[in-house]
C-alpha cells in the first residue's frame, strides 16, 4: 500500500521534530505581519484622533473589499503554480454585463446570474489554454486580458452605464450595522475560499499541484483537471468582484477597477511570506490586502502626494517579493 | 544559376525603383487638390478613440469624409503612441492632403508633426494642445480660463463666497488640458481667499480608475476632517462623480463640480445632490469650424489666419441641465 503526501501543504500532523528557528528566521517568517502591525502603529501615532476610529476603519474595509475579493480569486491560480493577469479585466466585463443586461430591462438576480456566468467561461477558458493546451499562464491569461477587455468596452460602447436599479446599487451601498455589505461579502468569500483550500480535497490537490506538478501526477491527481478548476473558479470569483464594484460605484465601465491586477498579485506575493512553506494562501493574502488598504489609507490621511504614494508602494511589493524569495530559497 | 540570381535581382530592383518612383510623384503634399481629379486625401488620427468623444469623434470625420467624397485614411491609436505614430508616419509617407488630429497632445506627436511637416502636409487639429504651436495650422479647443471661471462661479454661487472655504482640487498631470484648468482652479481659489484642502492638488494616477481613486481621497479627507470639506474642483466628471459619491455617503454637503457633461453627470445635476455643476464643451460646433478650415484650404490653400483658436463653454447646472446633449451621446 502506498501512501500519498500533499507537498506544500501547512501539515500540522506532521511529527517529525523540526529544527528550533533562529529569531532571524522567526522575523523573516513573520516579516509581513510585523509590516501591517508597524504600519498600523505608524499611522496610529501620526494621527491617533482618526486613523484607527470606526469611520476610518470602516473606510480601510470598505476601500480593500473588492480587491479582497479579487485578490481570493488571485490566491487560487498562484496556490497551483499560475497567476491570471485577466483577473480585473474579467470583473470589468462582468460588471459591464451586468449592468447593460439591468438596462435593458433584466431582472437583477438574472443580470448578476449571467455576469458570473460570463466570468466562469472566462476561467474556463483559460484554464482550457493553460491546462489542456499548454500555454504559458502568462500567454494565455495575457491574450484574454485584451480580449475581455475589448468585449467590455463593445458591451459598454466605450462609455459608463449607469442607472442601475437602486436594489441592484444596494449591494455595494448598503449598510448592516453601520458596515457597508461589501466587506459582508469579501469575507463570506473569503471564508469559502480558505475553507475550500484548508479543508477539502480539491484544496489539497490545488497545492499538491502547485508543489510539484511531477509528483502530484504520479500521486495520482488529474493535474490538468486541477488546474482547469482553478482558473474556472478565479474567473466566476473576479466576476463577483466585477458586480460588486459596478453595485459600488453604481455604473460600469470598461476599465473599472483595472488597478486591482497589480494589487491581488501584490497581495498575493505579500502574504506567501507569512506561512512556511511560502506558498501562496488566503490568510496571508488578507494580510497582504490590508497591507495595501492601510498604507493608501494612512498616506491619503496624512496628504502625501499620490505620486510619492504610487512610489511607496511599488516599494513594499519589491520587499515583499524579496521576503517572498527568501523564504523559497530558505526551503 | 547565379547568372538567373543576377537578372531577377535586377528586374526586382528595377521594379522596385519604378514603384518608388510612382508613389513619390503621386505623394507628397502641401498643395491643395481644389482643381485636381485625385480625391483630396486625408490622413485622421486620434488616441482617444476609446472615450465616447473620440469614438464619435472617429465616426463624425468618416460621415463627413464620405459626404465631401475625401479619400480617408483613419487611424485609432487606443492610446498607445507606440503603435500610432509608426501607422500615422507610414501614412504620411504614401502621402496625403491633410492631416486630421483630434484629442491627441501635440507633446505626444512629435515624430508625426516631424514627418507632417518634412513631407509639406498641413495638421488641422482639435483638442490637441492648450497653447498655441506652428506644429499645427490650426489646433481650435476649449478656453480652460473660462471653463475654471464658470465652475468656480458656481461653486462660489453655492457656497456664499469663497473666501475662507476648503477646497479640493482634483487633477490629472498626463493630460494637457486637465493640468492647465486644475493649475488655473488651484491659484484662482487661493487668490480668492479659498483654502486648498491638502495643501496642493490632489493628483489621480490614472483615468481608468479616477473614479474610485476620487472616491478614496475624498473618504479619507472627510474622515480626517468631518465637515471639513465645502467643496471639491474637480478636472473631469468622472473623478467628479467619485468625488460626489463620498461626500454622499459621509452625508457631508460639499459641493462637486466637473467638466464633460457626460450624461452621469448631467442625470447628477438633475438629483441635485451633491454633484452642483458641468461644463459642456461644443464639440460638433468645433468640428464643424475645423472642417471649414479644411474645405478653405482644399479650395484654394487658404491657411488660417491663426494657429490657435480657444472656444467659450456652456456651464451645465440644474437649470439647463435638461437641454444639453451628453458629450458620451453625440451623435
Amino acid at each position: 500500500m502506498t501512501t500519498s503526501r500533499n507537498l506544500g501543504v501547512e501539515d500540522a500532523t506532521d511529527v517529525r521534530a523540526v529544527p528550533r528557528r533562529s529569531v532571524g528566521q522567526k522575523l523573516l517568517s513573520s516579516g509581513t505581519v510585523l509590516a501591517l502591525v508597524v504600519l498600523i502603529l505608524f499611522f496610529f501615532l501620526m494621527r491617533p484622533d482618526v486613523f484607527l476610529s470606526f469611520t476610518n476603519v470602516k473606510n480601510i474595509l470598505y476601500q480593500v473589499a473588492i480587491l479582497a475579493i479579487i485578490a481570493g480569486a488571485q490566491t487560487i491560480v498562484m496556490v497551483v503554480g499560475d497567476f491570471d493577469l485577466s483577473v480585473a479585466a474579467t470583473s470589468a466585463l462582468a460588471g459591464a454585463v451586468a449592468a447593460s443586461l439591468m438596462i435593458s430591462g433584466w431582472p437583477i438576480a438574472l443580470a448578476i446570474f449571467a455576469a458570473l456566468i460570463v466570468g466562469l467561461l472566462i476561467g474556463l477558458a483559460n484554464g482550457l489554454l493553460i491546462a489542456y493546451v499548454n500555454l504559458s499562464a502568462f500567454v494565455a491569461t495575457l491574450a484574454t486580458l485584451t480580449s475581455v477587455t475589448g468585449l467590455a468596452f463593445m458591451v459598454t460602447e466605450g462609455t459608463t452605464l449607469f442607472n442601475l436599479p437602486p436594489e441592484f446599487n444596494n449591494l455595494g451601498q448598503g449598510k448592516f450595522l453601520e458596515i457597508p455589505l461589501p466587506v459582508f461579502i469579501a469575507i463570506g468569500i473569503s471564508a469559502i475560499l480558505w475553507f475550500v483550500l484548508r479543508f477539502t480535497t480539491l484544496g489539497r490537490r490545488w497545492y499538491a499541484t502547485g508543489g510539484n506538478v511531477e509528483v502530484s501526477r504520479l500521486s495520482g491527481v488529474n493535474v490538468r483537471r486541477a488546474r482547469l478548476l482553478a482558473f474556472t473558479v478565479a474567473g466566476f470569483v473576479s466576476a463577483i468582484g466585477g458586480v460588486l464594484l459596478a453595485a459600488r460605484l453604481g455604473s460600469a465601465s470598461a476599465v473599472q477597477g483595472e488597478d486591482n491586477l497589480l494589487f491581488s498579485v501584490a497581495a498575493v506575493f505579500l502574504g506567501m511570506t507569512i506561512v512556511r512553506s511560502g506558498a501562496a494562501n488566503l490568510v496571508g493574502t488578507m494580510v497582504g490586502v490590508a497591507i495595501i488598504g492601510v498604507m493608501s489609507n494612512g498616506l491619503n490621511i496624512l496628504g502625501v502626494n499620490a505620486y510619492v504614494q504610487q512610489v511607496v508602494t511599488g516599494l513594499i511589493i519589491i520587499a515583499a517579493v524579496t521576503l517572498s524569495s527568501l523564504k523559497t530559497r530558505e526551503r | 544559376m547565379r547568372t538567373k540570381f543576377k537578372a531577377l535581382a535586377a528586374v526586382a530592383a528595377a521594379a522596385t525603383l519604378l514603384l518608388a518612383g510612382c508613389s513619390g510623384s503621386s505623394g507628397g503634399g502641401g498643395d491643395a487638390s481644389g482643381g485636381s481629379d485625385e480625391p483630396f486625401k486625408v490622413i485622421a488620427f486620434t488616441s482617444g478613440n476609446q472615450t465616447p468623444v473620440g469614438a464619435w469623434w472617429v465616426k463624425a470625420v468618416e460621415a463627413q469624409a464620405e459626404e465631401l467624397g475625401w479619400d480617408l485614411t483613419m487611424i485609432q491609436g487606443d492610446f498607445d503612441f507606440q503603435k500610432m505614430n509608426p501607422a500615422v508616419e507610414s501614412a504620411i509617407g504614401q502621402g496625403a492632403d491633410v492631416i486630421l488630429d483630434g484629442y491627441t497632445d501635440v507633446a505626444s506627436i512629435g515624430s508625426i508633426v516631424s514627418a507632417a511637416k518634412d513631407a509639406g502636409i498641413p495638421i488641422f487639429a482639435m483638442d490637441s494642445g492648450t497653447e498655441p504651436t506652428d506644429a499645427f495650422a490650426i489646433n481650435i479647443t476649449t478656453d480652460q480660463q473660462g471653463i475654471v471661471d464658470s465652475t468656480l462661479g458656481a461653486l462660489d454661487e453655492s457656497l456664499g463666497g469663497l473666501d475662507g472655504k476648503n477646497i479640493m482640487v482634483i487633477g490629472h498631470d498626463p493630460h494637457a488640458g486637465i493640468r492647465l484648468r486644475a493649475g488655473l482652479a488651484a491659484d484662482d481659489l487661493e487668490a480668492a481667499g479659498a483654502t486648498l484642502a491638502g495643501g496642493e492638488i490632489q493628483k489621480v494616477a490614472s483615468p481608468a480608475t479616477g473614479r474610485t481613486e476620487a472616491l478614496a481621497l475624498v473618504a479619507d479627507y472627510l474622515t480626517a476632517n468631518p465637515g471639513g470639506l465645502d467643496g471639491v474642483w474637480v478636472g473631469w466628471d468622472d473623478a467628479a462623480l467619485g468625488a460626489a459619491q463620498a461626500i454622499t455617503e459621509a452625508g457631508a454637503t460639499g459641493k462637486v463640480t466637473g467638466v464633460d457633461a457626460v450624461s452621469e453627470s448631467i442625470a447628477a445635476i438633475e438629483a441635485q445632490g451633491a454633484f452642483l455643476a458641468t461644463v459642456e464643451q461644443p464639440w460638433p460646433a468645433i468640428l464643424d469650424s475645423l472642417m471649414e478650415h479644411v474645405l478653405a484650404y482644399q479650395e484654394d490653400g487658404t491657411m488660417p489666419d491663426e494657429n490657435f483658436e480657444a472656444v467659450s463653454t456652456t456651464l451645465v447646472t440644474i437649470d439647463n441641465a435638461a437641454d444639453i446633449t451628453p458629450s458620451d451621446k453625440l451623435e
